[in-house]
């Protein structure tokens, strides 16, 4: 008797943890799992919200894709874009570690100012980024008063230079995580791996390559992985620095995405390019773990 | 940032601040030098953020004369500019950004936490193929779900309003987030604990609640830090899940209002300031636990 009510208690109470669980799942479910599969379902249809129902039309979707300049110049500039800041930030990031691996305050305080582009928001780097490099901005201000350049530079007006401007801001952002990151990863590093390395009579060339480069390499695996998912994501620094111009030079998939769904109704079509985003995601982040992961080495 | 927790720790390292000692090594460049170096290199670095403060506190003449230079002459007028437009920009922003955060992390929390429990005490299997689910959530880009996510609060009739962004928040990959960050805590936490309390006759709720909560401490304070910052700087969701005439969270006002017209750069600089000084307040306070978080999951 006693034990069938201690039983029964159990259930009760478990219950309440249950529910909870239970309703995160769901949560999950309406706000993730389903949402994807309605688009994989409307990337089959020519959905659009002027029309009231939706036809089935196959793979129809997907060979306009084939086909789409556009498409092909984001999905290009995206993957250049993702690569080239990864690096940048990651090289960046590295440096900055070693820099201040120091355990004095002063290098503490500018540890904690390095990973403030982190921490203000795309929109706000958006606004003040764009004040620097307009062409009467802040950058040029400086350029012109100090006889550096003759006539004031573009940096957002032509598409190249609005291309290397959106990386090197995306990279700035970045860097400041990277740093904090390497840095973890260099504190990690045991002191007697770089005292036994100098009595070997290694050069610190030497020790950075054969050692620093060799042992963060864990961070290197989440580091990169995460710079490249962050810039195929990337939405609000771009729309506020260029909204994608000039002549959507600057246009990344996940701003192409938006733009066919909300400015020019094409649900169908938006969610088959959404797809193929979701696929590149997860190919790119797969494989870039597997091939980091497999480079680390253990202690 | 999210999948940094895909490998979560045993259990939190004290990083940075409280870390390691730096390894010693002969000093090749003089330590004075190397400090002066590193200073000049990351005042460079955060040269936007500098301009921002110190262009806050300048009057116009000052910006446009010289933008590097500190506030000489000090004003206030850029701030109480921004604070006293006809819209209320920054006051009405700040107040939605607010309830925005504290309801997503109010709900977020405890969600996460005893969805976390409770799978982590389910058998290996199950575990995994719910953890694998839940993974996919830090990797989807939020354009893939923006579109169906809108179509489902407009079936609840939550379109367009702050319910509806809070919930799609909770739902999102937010609350993956938050699970790898508990999992990895709560499978330190030994067996027997739990064991103990249940031989007590305390339900799995209350275990939860009075036994697990306080040993994971450390990973809600990552969780809350976390999702409060990505939350509060969230541009893509309210803009489309709000629209444009349901009043906006900081982020979305600044775009749809800053965009629109030319304004002078004291004026920029002004609300620049307020919009970014609260989230900014917010690190320097809690960095310790902030960059104690961020390097947990990313050399387990």
């Amino acid at each position: 008797m006693k034990s069938r009510s201690r039983w029964l208690r159990d259930v009760r109470n478990d219950l309440g943890l249950r529910l909870i669980a239970a309703t995160a799942l769901l949560l999950y479910v309406i706000f993730i799992v389903v949402p994807v599969l309605m688009s994989l379902h409307s990337s089959f249809t020519d959905e659009n919200p002027l029309q009231s129902g939706s036809n089935f039309i196959g793979l129809a979707n997907y060979r306009t894709m084939v086909h789409d300049g556009e498409l092909h110049a984001t999905v290009l500039y995206t993957l250049a874009l993702a690569l080239a800041v990864t690096v940048v930030a990651n090289v960046v990031g590295i440096a900055f570690a070693v820099l201040l691996n120091r355990s004095k305050l002063s290098y503490r305080v500018l540890r904690t100012v390095a990973f403030l582009p982190q921490v203000v928001s795309g929109v706000i780097v958006g606004f003040v980024w764009k004040t620097i490099l307009t062409e009467d901005g802040l950058l040029n201000n400086a350029l012109t008063r100090l006889h550096l350049v003759k006539e004031p530079v573009d940096w957002l007006g032509t598409p190249h230079m609005a291309q290397l401007s959106v990386g090197i801001v995306v990279a700035w952002v970045l860097s400041g995580f990277t740093t904090v990151v390497y840095l973890a990863a260099l504190q990690n590093i045991p002191p007697e791996l770089y005292d036994a390395s100098s009595i070997d009579g290694a050069t610190s060339r030497q020790q950075f390559r054969m050692i620093t480069l060799r042992l963060v390499a864990p961070a290197t695996t989440i580091s990169v992985t995460i710079s490249l998912i962050t810039v195929l994501k990337l939405y609000d620094v771009i729309t506020v620095l260029t909204s994608g111009g000039p002549a959507n030079a600057t246009e990344s998939t996940a701003q192409y995405i938006v733009k066919l769904a909300f400015t020019s109704d094409r649900f169908g079509y938006a969610s088959a390019v959404a797809m193929g985003l979701l696929l590149l995601s997860a190919v790119i982040a797969l494989s870039v773990t597997s091939f980091l992961r497999r480079r680390e080495i253990d202690l | 940032m999210t999948t940094a927790q895909t490998s979560p720790p045993a259990v939190a390292r004290p990083a940075l601040a409280a870390g390691r000692a730096p390894h010693r090594r002969a000093p090749r460049v003089p330590g004075t030098a190397r400090l002066i170096a590193a200073i000049l290199v990351i005042l460079a670095f955060v040269s936007p953020i500098y301009l921002t403060v110190v262009n806050a506190f300048k009057p116009e003449r000052d910006i446009v004369s010289d933008p590097a230079a500190p506030p000489i002459h000090p004003t206030l007028s850029n701030l109480s500019t921004a604070l006293s437009r006809p819209d209320h920009l920054l006051q009405l922003g700040l107040r939605n950004s607010v309830i925005t955060v504290v309801c997503s992390v109010l709900l977020l929390i405890p969600l996460g936490s005893a969805f976390s429990f409770y799978i982590s005490r389910r058998r290996t299997r199950l575990r995994a193929a719910i953890l694998a689910l839940l993974a996919a959530g830090l990797m989807i880009p939020p354009q893939v779900v923006l579109l169906p996510t809108i179509h489902i609060l407009t079936l609840a009739g939550l379109d367009h309003t702050y319910l509806g962004l809070i919930l799609s928040n909770v739902g999102g990959g937010y609350l993956s987030f938050a699970v790898f960050v508990y999992v990895g805590f709560m499978r330190a936490i030994p067996e027997e604990i739990v064991e103990a309390a249940r031989i007590d006759g305390a339900g799995g709720l209350r275990i939860w609640w009075k036994i697990i909560m306080p040993l994971v401490r450390p990973a809600t304070a990552t969780v809350a830090i976390f999702l409060s910052l990505w939350i509060w700087n969230d541009f893509l969701n309210p803009l489309f899940i709000l629209g444009p005439l349901q009043g906006q969270t900081i982020t979305t006002g600044l775009y749809l209002s800053v965009g629109q017209f030319q304004m002078n750069y004291g004026q920029l600089f002004g609300i620049m300031f307020l919009a970014g000084v609260i989230p900014v307040a917010g690190y320097l306070v809690m960095q310790k636990q902030f960059i104690a978080g961020l390097t947990a999951g990313s050399t387990k």
